[in-house]
C-alpha cells in the first residue's frame, strides 16, 4: 500500500469547509432533539394513557426503522407531502432531531424514574404544582443520571451525521468523497475525514468528562 | 379540623382501609398506632390526597377534599407532611429547602421567605446549617429540617409518618423534642408512630388501626392501661 497525501492535502480546506455543515446539523438537531425528547419523556411518565401510547409509538417507530430511511423519506418525500423540495441541510436537521428525540426521550424517562418517588411526594405535600415540581425538583436531579448518556447520544449523532452524504449535503464526509472521486484516489481523503471526525468526537468526549466531573464534585 | 367519614381505600383487589370514620379537632394531637401493614400510612396519605380514597369523604376545615372541585394544592398548603425518610431536596441548601415552596406557591418576597425560614431553623436548632446541603446533615438534623420545611408553609395541620423510625436511637429524642414543642404550641397533629412513650406523653388521643379497621379511639391513659379489644391487648403486649 502506498499512501500519497501530497496531491490531497491542497483539498484539505475544501474538506474542512464541511465542518460548518456537520456542526450545524449536530448542534441544531441535538438541541431540537433534546427539547422534543423532554416533551416525549414527560408524555411517557404522564398518567394519561393516550400520551403514553403516542410517545411510546413514536419511539418504537423511530428506533425500529433505519435512520437512513427516515432521512430519505423526509428529503425525497417532501415534494409529495409539502409540495416543495426542502433543502438537504434542513431535512438532515429535522431527520436527526426526530430520530435522536426518540433515543433521548428514553434516556430522560429512565433518568426521571430513577429519582426517588419521595421527592415528588414531598413537593406535592407542600402544595407545589406538577410543572414546577418537574422543572425545579425532578429534572435537576435527573440531569445527573441523564447527562452522561446524553453526551453519548451526542457523540453518536456526530458520527451518524455522515449519513447526510446520501441526501446531497456537503458535509465533511461528502466533500472527502468528492475529492476522492475527482482524483481517482479515495483512501487519503477518506482517512482525512476519519481524522476530522475522530478529533471532533475526542473533543466531545473530553467535554463530557468535564461536565461529569463538575456534576460529581457538586455531590 | 379533619373529619373522616367511612374512608375506604383499595389497591387493586386489596382493601387496605375498610371504612374509617373519625375526627381530629383543632389543636388536637392524635397518635396513630397499629401493626405493620394495618394501613396507618395509607390513612395518613389519604388525608392530603397523596393517595386517592376509593370511597368515603374527608373534610379539611370545611372543604371536602374528595370532591373533584376542591383545589387540592390549596388544601395541601395548609397540611404539612413529614416522612419517615425525610425527602429533603438534595440539590438545594437547607435554606433553599425551606424557602422553595413558599416562594413558588405563596409568591412572597425572597427576603420575607428567608427571614421566616431562619426563624424556623432557629426553632429546630439548626440555624447554623442554613447554607449546608442535606447530605452534610445527620438523620436527626435532616428530619428537623424536614419539619421546618413543612412549617415554612405555615400550615394549620401537620401529618407525621413514622418520623423517627429511620433514625439512629441517639437522634430520636432531638426530633421528638421538636414535635413536643410543636404540640404544645397548639398545632393540630396526626402522628403515625411506634414510639409508645411519646404517644402516651404527648397525644390527646390514640387511634389504633388493625387490618384497615379503626379498632380503638381513646385517650392514651385509657388505651395503654386498659385496652378494650383483644387485638389492642395483643399488640401492646408485643411492643411494650
Ligand atoms: N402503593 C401501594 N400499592 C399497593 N399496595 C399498597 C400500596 N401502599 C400500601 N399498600 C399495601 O397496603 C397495606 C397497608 O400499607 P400501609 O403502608 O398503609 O401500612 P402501615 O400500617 O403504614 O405499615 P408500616 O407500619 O409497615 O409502615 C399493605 O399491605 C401494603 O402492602
Ligand atoms: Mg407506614
Amino acid at each position: 500500500m502506498n499512501l500519497d497525501f501530497t496531491s490531497v492535502l491542497p483539498s484539505l480546506p475544501f474538506i474542512l469547509q464541511g465542518l460548518g455543515v456537520t456542526l450545524q446539523i449536530v448542534c441544531l438537531a441535538g438541541i431540537l432533539g433534546f427539547l422534543l425528547g423532554i416533551i416525549l419523556s414527560l408524555c411517557k411518565i404522564s398518567k394519561m394513557k393516550l400520551l403514553n401510547w403516542l410517545a411510546n409509538a413514536y419511539t418504537s417507530v423511530f428506533r425500529g426503522t433505519p435512520l437512513i430511511l427516515q432521512l430519505m423519506i423526509i428529503y425525497f418525500g417532501s415534494p409529495q407531502v409539502l409540495g416543495f423540495q426542502i433543502e438537504g441541510v434542513t431535512a438532515a436537521i429535522i431527520g436527526f432531531a426526530l430520530n435522536s428525540a426518540a433515543y433521548i426521550s428514553e434516556i430522560i424517562r429512565a433518568g426521571i424514574q430513577a429519582i426517588d418517588k419521595g421527592q415528588q411526594e414531598a413537593a406535592m405535600a407542600l402544595g407545589v404544582p406538577y410543572r414546577p415540581t418537574m422543572i425545579n425538583i425532578i429534572l435537576p436531579q435527573a440531569m445527573k443520571n441523564i447527562l452522561p448518556a446524553l453526551m453519548n447520544e451526542f457523540i453518536t449523532l456526530t458520527k451518524e451525521s455522515a449519513l447526510v452524504t446520501t441526501i446531497g449535503v456537503m458535509d465533511v464526509m461528502r466533500r472527502a468523497y468528492q475529492v476522492g472521486a475527482n482524483q481517482y484516489q479515495f483512501m487519503e481523503p477518506l482517512l482525512l475525514a476519519g481524522i476530522i471526525y475522530y478529533i471532533l468526537v475526542t473533543i466531545l468526549t473530553f467535554l463530557g468528562k468535564l461536565v461529569e466531573g463538575r456534576l460529581r464534585s457538586s455531590d | 379540623m379533619i373529619k373522616v367519614e367511612k374512608l375506604h381505600k383499595s389497591f387493586g383487589k386489596n382493601e387496605v382501609l375498610k371504612g374509617i370514620s373519625t375526627q381530629i379537632n383543632n389543636g388536637e394531637v392524635v397518635a396513630i398506632i397499629g401493626p405493620s401493614g394495618s394501613g396507618k400510612s395509607t390513612f395518613l396519605r389519604c388525608i392530603n390526597k397523596l393517595e386517592e380514597p376509593t370511597n368515603g369523604k374527608i373534610w379539611i376545615k370545611d372543604e371536602d377534599i374528595t370532591d373533584r372541585q376542591t383545589d387540592i394544592l390549596k388544601v395541601r398548603q395548609n397540611v404539612g407532611m413529614v416522612f419517615q425518610h425525610f425527602h429533603l431536596f438534595p440539590h438545594m441548601t437547607v435554606l433553599e429547602n425551606l424557602t422553595y415552596a413558599p416562594l413558588k406557591v405563596k409568591k412572597i418576597t425572597k427576603s420575607e421567605a428567608e427571614k421566616n425560614a431562619m426563624k424556623l431553623l432557629e426553632k429546630v436548632g439548626l440555624a447554623v446549617k442554613a447554607q449546608e446541603y442535606p447530605n452534610k446533615l445527620s438523620g436527626g438534623q435532616k428530619q428537623r429540617v424536614a419539619i421546618a420545611r413543612a412549617l415554612a408553609m405555615n400550615p394549620e395541620i401537620m401529618l407525621f409518618d413514622e418520623p423517627t423510625s429511620a433514625l439512629d436511637p441517639e437522634m430520636v429524642k432531638e426530633v421528638l423534642d421538636v414535635m413536643k414543642t410543636l404540640a404544645h404550641s397548639g398545632m393540630t397533629m396526626a402522628i403515625v408512630t411506634h414510639e409508645m412513650g411519646f404517644a402516651r406523653e404527648v397525644a390527646d388521643r390514640v387511634l389504633f388501626l388493625d387490618g384497615g379497621v379503626l379498632v380503638e379511639d381513646a385517650p392514651p391513659n385509657e388505651f395503654f392501661s386498659n385496652p378494650k379489644s383483644s387485638r389492642a391487648q395483643d399488640f401492646l403486649q408485643k411492643v411494650l
